[in-house]
């Protein structure tokens, strides 16, 4: 029996396919896992990530409330009298107000914006002042 | 056919191999198909689990978006029994320090009945991390949303508290609650073999959703000042309660709003009902002269009188329908401008009886008594305003000077808003606008005008009169404030107890600045002053003198005259 049979020769195209298609399925195979493993890490990441958020969400509302009390009028002024600062809002005789700045004021300052910086001295333009200091007297 | 030995055996073997085979198979199809629903149900119900979520309370901002209150979140510690029944000694011994409870009450929670039992609440996340540490089985740490007031008592009134529920009870709390409650969500979570949740397979099924955010118009600096005054004065004069209301006359917003006693919002439940109780729109009480505003605005409009139009104030005893109405200092012939800065009752009640009763009926409508004021607040009433039909021969003489009508302290500084803004009755604004989780604006309020009742030639007559109440010549000296026009009208009521007057007051005052173009007003009320002192100029003019002072210096109002030397030194 053996002896009738005809020994094919290798065909090499065959073979080549052949391990291309295994080799597409362990690919596939693998890279499947691969992604399924990526997926529970990123899953366990989220999760981390997820504990992180909420819990600096949490301080957050905690933080806001503490700030919110620091700055309360109350604590202000039980802080300024605990320091002896004598700090007292200014009265309206002591406070200089100035006019709504007018069409003028609109025009100078791009006119003071667009001078060229004093290259060669490397030093800025000079910006005129347009309004006066608002002066506080105590 | 005779089968040998061996033939028989495996034919034994065979069937044996295929009654094994066909019961395994019997039984797979009674787990696969018959049992189907009910194991897929067990199975599901012993690796999934569904979460719930709470949407976190809302915020309340003031008008400068300073925070109010708050939700926090913090710990229950939940345990269950049928697993520290085993353990309980141990555990009471560890936690009764950290949760501050005794130990025989922690083991008999620990090893009762039930799978489910709530230690403690409120516990902090300091607390929880050191119980988290000591790994006890059937011990959970479960979240849970507080309410935070960072300010304790500071606009309480306004603000409102909620139950345990999380649900608001009173003030803002309750009439927005609607927008402040959070939504809650659920999920469905899958969880490996040490309970751990696997979140790949989680499946959101409804997301929470935070509450909006309240913005009020109340200013927490502004509230501060009122509040202060007000217990300066409380301290000074000794009265059983006060109301100090601050608002923007042109869009009738409340900057302030504060009654005494009061109560610290973050513990509610140690305060007395009657500390809880807003005064300002829970409380009537009748209005005295500050009343006279209306009659007068009324008759200006009507053109019934002018400021000049001369009225004989009877040297003080006016006998009308067989009782004599009395003023508090004798007068003769005054103008209708003096009437209003002397707070003549006569002289009220001959200007009344010159418009007529159905007039003066229909100006307490137009004014919004009798009625409520539309605040957003929960507790409001209408107040007490008769109508027409149900007037004593007497009503017409005595509702001029605030008597036989009942008025809540809102009611009040409304009507004298119309008086200030030219004319119009607004609806008390104390919500600017409720806005997204920390973003933009979902609704915005606006100002609401409800009547016109006066014009603004009779606002402006009007204002005219009462700018001479805080000066030497009127009834309000004291509630002048250096270096700004003001107007106002001072009020003494005296109490009904029993059905009687008696020798109570209530001492009030309403004013506006600056004169010309309000930009605050401002209403100062103490119920039964002690010390001998109980008139509304003397009590609550420097109340109003103080508050307006200071709120006009917060808010950068330029003054119309310069300070004296001698005013800045008294300050």
């Amino acid at each position: 029996m053996r002896s009738n049979r005809k020994r094919e020769p290798l065909r090499l195209g065959t073979v080549a396919k052949a391990l291309v298609v295994c080799g597409a399925v362990a690919v596939a195979g693998l890279s499947y896992v691969y992604q399924k493993n990526q997926l529970y890490r990123l899953g366990d990441e989220v999760k981390k990530r997820e504990a992180t958020l909420l819990a600096v969400e949490k301080r957050n509302a905690l933080l806001a409330a503490q700030l919110a009390q620091f700055k309360s009028p109350a604590y202000l002024e039980a802080r300024c009298q605990q320091y002896g600062l004598g700090l007292i809002p200014p009265r309206d005789s002591q406070v200089v107000r100035l006019p709504e700045p007018g069409r003028e004021w609109d025009l100078a300052v791009p006119q003071v914006a667009l001078v060229p910086a004093a290259a060669s001295s490397g030093k800025p333009a000079p910006v005129k002042k347009l309004a006066k200091k608002v002066v506080v007297h105590r | 056919m005779t089968l040998n030995r061996q033939q028989t055996r495996v034919l034994l073997v065979l069937c044996g191999v295929s009654l094994l085979f066909t019961a395994f198979g019997m039984r797979l199809v009674q787990l696969q198909v018959w049992q189907r629903d009910e194991l897929a149900r067990l199975a599901a119900a012993n690796r999934e689990r569904v979460v719930h979520r709470q949407g976190r309370r809302g915020k309340i901002l003031d008008a400068n978006g300073n925070l109010l209150a708050n939700s926090q979140s913090v710990r229950i510690v939940v345990a269950d029994p049928s697993i520290t029944v085993s353990n309980a000694t141990t555990i009471a011994r560890q936690l009764s320090p950290l949760l501050g409870m005794d130990e025989p009450t922690l083991v008999a929670k620990l090893s009762g009945a039930g799978r489910y039992v709530r230690l403690k609440q409120k516990v902090d996340e300091e607390t929880a991390t050191k119980i988290r540490q000591f790994k006890f089985k059937g011990l959970v740490l479960e979240d849970q949303f507080v309410r935070s007031y960072p300010n304790g008592a500071l606009g309480s009134h306004v603000i409102g508290f909620v139950n345990h529920e999380q649900v608001g009870v009173q003030g803002i709390e309750a009439a927005m609650d609607n927008y402040l409650q959070g939504r809650a969500g659920y999920e469905t979570i899958e969880r490996d073999r040490k309970g751990r949740e696997i979140r790949v397979l989680r499946e959101e099924r409804l997301s929470p959703r935070d509450g909006y955010d309240v913005v009020l118009t109340v200013d927490q600096v502004i509230q501060h000042i009122a509040e202060v005054e007000l217990d300066k004065a409380m301290a000074e004069h000794r009265p059983q309660a006060g109301v100090v209301i601050v608002s923007r006359p042109q869009t009738g917003e409340i900057l302030a709003m504060t009654s005494r006693p009061t109560f610290n919002l973050n513990e509610p439940g140690q305060a007395a009902a009657d500390a809880r109780r807003n005064r300002c729109i829970s409380d009537v009480a009748e209005p005295g002269s500050t009343f006279k505003i209306v009659v007068c605005a009324g008759a200006l409009n009507e053109g019934r009188v002018t400021l000049a139009d001369r009225f004989n104030c009877e040297n003080g005893a006016f006998l009308y329908a067989g009782r004599v109405l009395h003023d508090a200092h004798p007068y003769g012939v005054l103008t209708v401008e003096e009437i209003l800065y002397h707070s003549s009752n006569i002289g009220a009640a001959k200007i009344a009886l010159q418009m007529g009763p159905a007039k003066v009926a229909e100006y307490v409508r137009r004014f919004g008594f009798g009625r409520k004021t539309g605040v957003v607040l929960p507790g409001e009433v209408s107040g007490i305003a008769h109508p027409l039909n149900r007037w004593t021969k007497l009503s017409i003489t005595r509702i001029p000077m605030g008597h036989e009508i009942a008025a809540t302290p809102l009611q009040m500084l409304m009507a004298m808003n119309a008086i200030a803004n030219g004319g119009q009755l607004l609806k008390p604004m104390l919500i600017r606008s409720v806005c997204e989780p920390g973003g933009g604006p979902v609704l915005k309020y606006a100002p609401v005008v409800v009547e016109t009742p006066i014009t603004a030639q009779t606002s402006r007559w009007m204002t005219t009169a009462l700018r001479k109440v805080p000066t030497p010549q009127g009834t309000a000296p004291r509630a002048a404030v250096p270096g700004y026009d003001v107007a106002g009208k001072t009020g003494t009521a005296q109490k009904i107890e029993n059905g009687q007057y008696v020798r109570k007051y209530y001492s009030s005052f309403i004013g506006y600045l600056p004169a010309d173009d309000p930009q605050i007003s401002i209403l100062v009320s103490l119920d039964d002053p002690a010390g001998g002192t109980y008139y509304g100029g003397s009590v609550a003019g420097p109340v109003f003198r103080e508050v307006a002072r200071k709120v006009a210096q917060y808010l950068g109002l330029p003054a119309q005259h310069a300070e004296s030397e001698t005013q800045v030194a008294k300050l």
